[in-house]
């Protein structure tokens, strides 16, 4: 196995985990079929080409970015999202309402066309012979650090536990005093904003255009569906399994082989093993 | 009563009277575009170059003395939906011929409805080889996009081993097919060949088997946000050092998605640039900005073909002396005319015109080289 097929494996499991962690927790833990889950990922990596056009520095794109999505998700959750808790089919179409709504947003103001966001790292590293994309690396990095830090904030706070309490018996958790309209609207928000990161890390190396978000929709869900819900070592596993396994057999085969495995490798799961890898919610 | 009756007659009236007064139309043209789906990018394009050429055809006396009217059908849905909608445009509204902008498969869907009946013009780029009455066809064939140009960018860029890629489906392999041709008979050969399906976002794997096949050219026939997100990764990756890149479907938006960065020895081979610097490109350019502002939808080949498909209907229909299929079939051989694309003849049914090779380096087109009068080998036996 060569270094760069190793290095393109780590992009594509961390921006898989990342691009799937919002929907980690706001399927996993709300329940909430959150159909509109990519237009946050279209949104994050159309923040760029909002803070250019509002003629700001380049550095104010990760601030624009949080703000964008995270007013947008808070608007959404406050009008919709906030009656269809433990509504799941409900939540599902209400969602894809919104992101049709969403994508048509964008298109009205920056039109159907592709965008362009140049790397803030330019070049490439050269690493045993053959270059690697600088701002890969940097990305990976900035990834593996960002999940470290919240498999650590996850095994000591308290607020998953209070989601967890929250989910599976919101009356039981409303005496003990969790102020279940806030935790969850809060947790929507966050789920939303890593969306709108992961969107805005890809932004440089992958086409931009209103549509896009249905891509990252169905990969995240793949994920989830193999890796389990509810945990981040299920999102892991799920992020690992598919993305390597389109990678791998991609580049062993070709990529029409890599994509039927995915899709079967989907397919399987849902059918004989519904809760995936590591269901930690059940 | 009658007052109020009398009052809403005028009102009625007054559109209509305002409405028909300049156009007094006699001959209505449906013209086909995607106005939703995977094309409808270019859906406000076409419009636009299809009302331009409108405009210039009744400028010009109409066709046979009468002037045209445009109607306009959404063709971005499923072969059998655009089929009806166009035969709705046919039967229902009366239209005399069609000029349409859409995919193959739509294609072969109005041919089945139609079967010679009404003229039909399609314009974009396609894979060449359909025949059928009452069929003309403006759109680059691969023979055009590729034989004098491929032979051309080996010379200029000193370049010999081919990797061809695309997306897996008729057009990029019928393509390929040609292009090998083209490169065995100038020296070179072809180091891989590659289809991904459309579901395919990501190109890691296919480029480290264009890096490990030494190719130093690569022909590019993925089409759309593939072609972007596989020109995107193509240069982070500094493969832009090690090789030239041909596309024959790259027009502004893709070059607009790729950005200035990445387009480094990008080249595309089409007959249609925004940037063509002839005097009757440039006025057409400055027509389209003048009618429809300078933040107008951005001009390309495919949007622009709609106005030659207009353009040749036009020459054609004013050659047979009438809009019936028998007597355009029989005219169609050696019609001549000229557009934004240069001169053009009609040869085979298909439209023989200048190619033009244009490079994308800095993230605009500057054109290289102009052949004219390219024929395509894959028209119709007259």
């Amino acid at each position: 196995m060569s270094l760069a097929l190793i290095l393109n494996l780590a992009w594509h499991v961390g921006t898989l985990a990342l691009v799937a962690l919002g929907l980690a927790i706001i399927f996993g833990k709300l329940r909430i079929m959150n159909m509109a889950h990519g237009e946050f990922v279209m949104i994050g990596a159309y923040s760029p080409v909002i803070t250019s056009s509002m003629g700001l520095p380049a550095w104010l794109q990760l601030p624009v970015c949080l703000l964008t999505v995270g007013l947008v998700a808070l608007v959404v959750e406050r009008a919709v999202v906030c009656r269809l808790y433990g509504r799941m089919f409900d939540s599902l179409l209400a969602t894809w309402g919104i992101s049709i709504l969403l994508r048509e947003a964008i298109e009205l103001i920056f039109g159907r066309g592709y965008q362009s966001v140049s790397l803030p790292i330019p070049g490439t590293i050269q690493i045993l012979g053959s270059g690697y994309p600088a701002y890969r690396i940097a990305i990976i990095a900035c990834i593996a650090l960002g999940f470290a830090l919240l498999a650590w904030w996850n095994s000591r706070s308290m607020v998953a536990t209070r989601i967890k309490a929250m989910v599976e018996n919101p009356g039981l958790a409303q005496a003990v005093g969790i102020d279940t309209g806030r935790l969850s609207r809060w947790a929507f928000v966050f789920g939303c904003c890593t969306a709108g990161l992961a969107g805005l890390a890809l932004a440089p190396t992958i086409r931009i255009e209103p549509m896009m978000g249905l891509d990252y929709l169905i990969k995240s869900f793949f994920a989830l569906v193999v890796g389990g819900l509810g945990s981040l070592e299920g999102l892991g596993l799920g992020a690992g399994i598919i993305a390597g396994t389109q990678s791998l057999i991609g580049a062993a085969f070709n990529q029409t082989y890599g994509y039927l495995a995915v899709l079967s490798l989907s397919i399987l799961f849902l059918w004989l093993k519904p809760d995936g890898i590591h269901s930690a919610s059940r | 009563m009658t007052l109020n009756f009398a009052k809403l007659f005028a009102c009625a009236a007054l559109p209509l009277a305002l409405a028909s007064a300049p156009a007094a139309a006699d001959i209505k043209i449906g013209v086909l575009v995607p106005d939703s789906g995977p094309g409808g990018l270019f859906g406000p394009s076409t419009r636009n170059s299809a009302m331009l050429a409108a405009e210039r055809i009744n400028r010009g006396g109409g066709i046979n003395g009468e002037q045209i009217e445009l109607v306009f059908a959404d063709v971005g849905v499923p072969p059998a939906e655009a089929a009806q909608a166009a035969l709705r445009l046919w039967k229902g509204e009366g239209v005399d011929a069609f000029v349409g902008m859409h995919d193959s498969a739509v294609r072969e869907a109005l041919l089945g409805r139609f079967s010679g009946q009404v003229p039909y013009v399609y314009t974009p780029v396609y894979e060449g080889n359909s025949c059928a009455p009452g069929l003309y066809i403006t759109g680059e064939t691969p023979s055009q996009q590729l034989a004098p140009v491929i032979p051309f960018v080996m010379e200029k860029e000193s370049v010999s081993k081919w990797y061809l890629i695309g997306h897996d489906y008729n057009w990029p392999r019928d393509t390929n097919a040609l292009a090998k041709q083209y490169i065995a008979g100038a020296g070179g050969e072809v180091v891989g060949e590659e289809y991904v399906p459309f579901t395919v976002a990501e190109f890691d794997s296919s480029l480290q088997r264009i890096r490990e096949s030494g190719a130093d050219a690569v022909l590019i026939t993925l089409v759309g946000g593939g072609s972007v997100g596989f020109n995107v990764s193509f240069a982070s990756f500094g493969m832009d050092r090690q090789a030239i890149r041909l596309g024959t479907l790259i027009e502004e938006n893709t070059l607009a998605g790729i950005g200035s960065e990445n387009a480094n020895r990008l080249y595309s081979s089409a007959g249609y640039f925004a940037s063509i610097q002839t005097e009757a490109a440039a006025a057409f350019a400055a027509d389209y900005s003048a009618a429809f502002g300078s933040d107008a939808p951005a001009l390309n080949g495919l949007g622009q073909s709609a106005y030659e498909g207009l353009m040749l209907l036009a020459a054609l229909a004013n050659k047979a002396g009438s809009l019936d299929v028998q007597a355009l079939d029989e005219a169609a051989e050696g019609t001549a005319w000229s557009t934004p694309r240069g001169d053009n003849v009609l040869r085979g049914r298909h439209m023989a015109q200048t190619i033009y090779l244009a490079d994308g380096t800095g993230g605009a087109f500057t054109i290289v080289e102009a052949f004219e009068s390219v024929p395509s080998s894959e028209a119709c036996p007259s």
